[in-house]
């Protein structure tokens, strides 16, 4: 992974561009597909993931975390708002603000290196229902009621999976200290 | 939490809820309300361990980039960076800054808004060339087409040239006597449709017949449900459009169950009635 992608876009380097979609492309079309109702679906939003990309290339700080969960985040949070924007549910407000994103407790380089490492140790540090309500929601998009049909099982109960894993996985990543403490 | 009237657990699964699928506006003021700015680092913390998760997921199945979507994305950088680059030029009393100064000036709420609103233009340009050069005379009053048929709609999709055709076999199932039919499925669309022949009536205010779709990218144990129908009396031949509420990936096989009327969310797959695998 070239360190420089993102400082390059940042600078006006449009062979840095080219780089970025290089080297993340797969990434964000992976996130896409997961996370999109059709393939088309998954094409224009793989296309605002990046114009984002591009435009909150500035605020990345490399000494804060990898590029890639960078980029990871700035993705998830689109594809999260189109899915919210296509659910039969009322409108709401966009969930736009790309200018919040900041690095909380960064870690150590070590650490960021191998976020992805750390995350499938920690999945498989968890029971199977919390993993399998994290894939569904994480991974394939379902809301949280959709998981509780699918699954049979309560709303609570995937509620409380839902938050016991990430809380579990975010210790095991040690990201952050939790200011909102709960028990898990 | 001074303030707040939510307990501790109901304010992180509503900061949960809000990164897995988005809030209500309701949800969104309760939080607002309930939840001082020290959520903020929560917030934030939940966000990169769900991004953590992803990368540890995506990392497995990292497909390229389909050569056309490279493309586009390639126009895309084009039009951002020309846009970034306009209001200087735009200014003509001074050379534009530098693209690094110029791309700091994140406090510049005006600059930003124009920047914004030019990138909408060329996009919007960019993605909708049929509405922006619709020639006048096409917008003329015309007598709507009828609405094409299940049947008109699968045989154009059926001419796609990515379009596959599943033929189902019937199973051992008493209602499965008798009956025959296919899939016609375009990935690439996500539509689909089923048709079958001498399939036995079916009371819709108890029993209906539901869709399944293999996805050899998702767990076989929950295969994507495709909606349900009802069969008509005398066995006639029926097509019905396959609704999948999830994107199907890899389309590996498709079933038809009976289940109460409604369908269900996991089938007990008491009654399979036919059965097709994707070759």
């Amino acid at each position: 992974m070239s360190p420089s992608v993102l400082q390059g876009i940042a600078s006006g380097d449009q062979s840095a561009v080219r780089a970025c979609i290089d080297e993340y492309g797969a990434l964000v079309w992976s996130l896409a597909r997961r996370l999109s109702r059709t393939t088309a679906d998954a094409e224009d939003a793989v296309q605002e993931i990046f114009l984002d990309v591009w435009k909150s290339a500035a605020r990345f700080d490399a000494s804060q975390g990898s590029e890639k969960m960078f980029i990871a985040m700035i993705a998830r949070r689109r594809l999260i708002d189109r899915l919210r924007k296509k659910s039969a549910e009322p409108p709401m407000e966009t969930i736009e603000a790309l200018e919040t994103i900041a690095w909380c407790d960064p870690g150590t380089a070590s650490q960021t290196a191998s976020e992805a490492e750390l995350a499938t140790r920690a999945l498989h540090e968890l029971r199977p229902e919390q993993r399998q309500v994290l894939e569904l929601g994480l991974l394939h998009g379902l809301s949280q009621t959709e998981i509780s049909a699918r699954l049979g099982l309560p709303l609570g109960s995937v509620k409380s999976l839902m938050r016991r894993g990430l809380i579990k996985i975010r210790e095991y990543m040690n990201i952050d200290a939790p200011t909102v403490a709960v028990r898990t | 939490m001074a303030g707040s009237e939510l307990p501790p657990e109901d304010v992180l699964d509503l900061l949960v809820k809000e990164l897995n699928e988005g809030l209500s506006p309701e949800e969104q003021r309760l939080l607002a309300t309930a939840a001082p700015q020290s959520t903020d680092d929560t917030r934030r913390g939940l966000e990169r361990t769900a991004a953590a998760v992803s990368l540890a997921a995506s990392s497995a199945d990292d497909q390229p980039l389909p050569p056309a979507l490279r493309e586009r994305l390639a126009q895309d950088a084009r039009a951002y960076f020309d846009a970034v680059a306009a209001p200087g030029r735009a200014d003509g009393s001074r050379a534009p800054a530098p693209a690094a100064q110029r791309m700091r000036r994140e406090s510049s709420v005006g600059w930003w808004a124009a920047a914004a609103c030019l990138l909408l233009a060329i996009y919007g340009w960019y993605r909708t060339p049929s509405t922006v050069f619709k020639p006048i005379e096409t917008a003329r009053l015309v007598t709507p087409a009828p609405e094409p048929t299940p049947e008109m709609q699968r045989a154009a999709l059926l001419a796609r040239p990515d379009t596959i055709k599943v033929p189902l076999g019937a199973t051992k199932d008493p209602a499965a006597a008798g009956v025959s039919g296919d899939v016609v499925w375009d990935a690439r669309a996500q539509r689909g449709f089923i048709r079958l022949a001498g399939l036995r009536h079916n009371d819709p205010s108890s029993q209906q017949y539901q869709m399944w779709i293999f996805d050899g990218e998702r767990d076989t144990r929950y295969p994507v449900d495709g909606g349900v129908f009802n069969a008509p009396p005398e066995g006639q031949e029926v097509v019905i459009p396959i609704r999948n509420v999830i994107p199907v990936h890899l389309a590996k096989a498709f079933a038809v169950t009976v289940e109460k009327a409604g369908g269900v969310v996991v089938s007990a797959r008491d009654h399979v009635v036919v059965l097709g695998q994707v070759t």
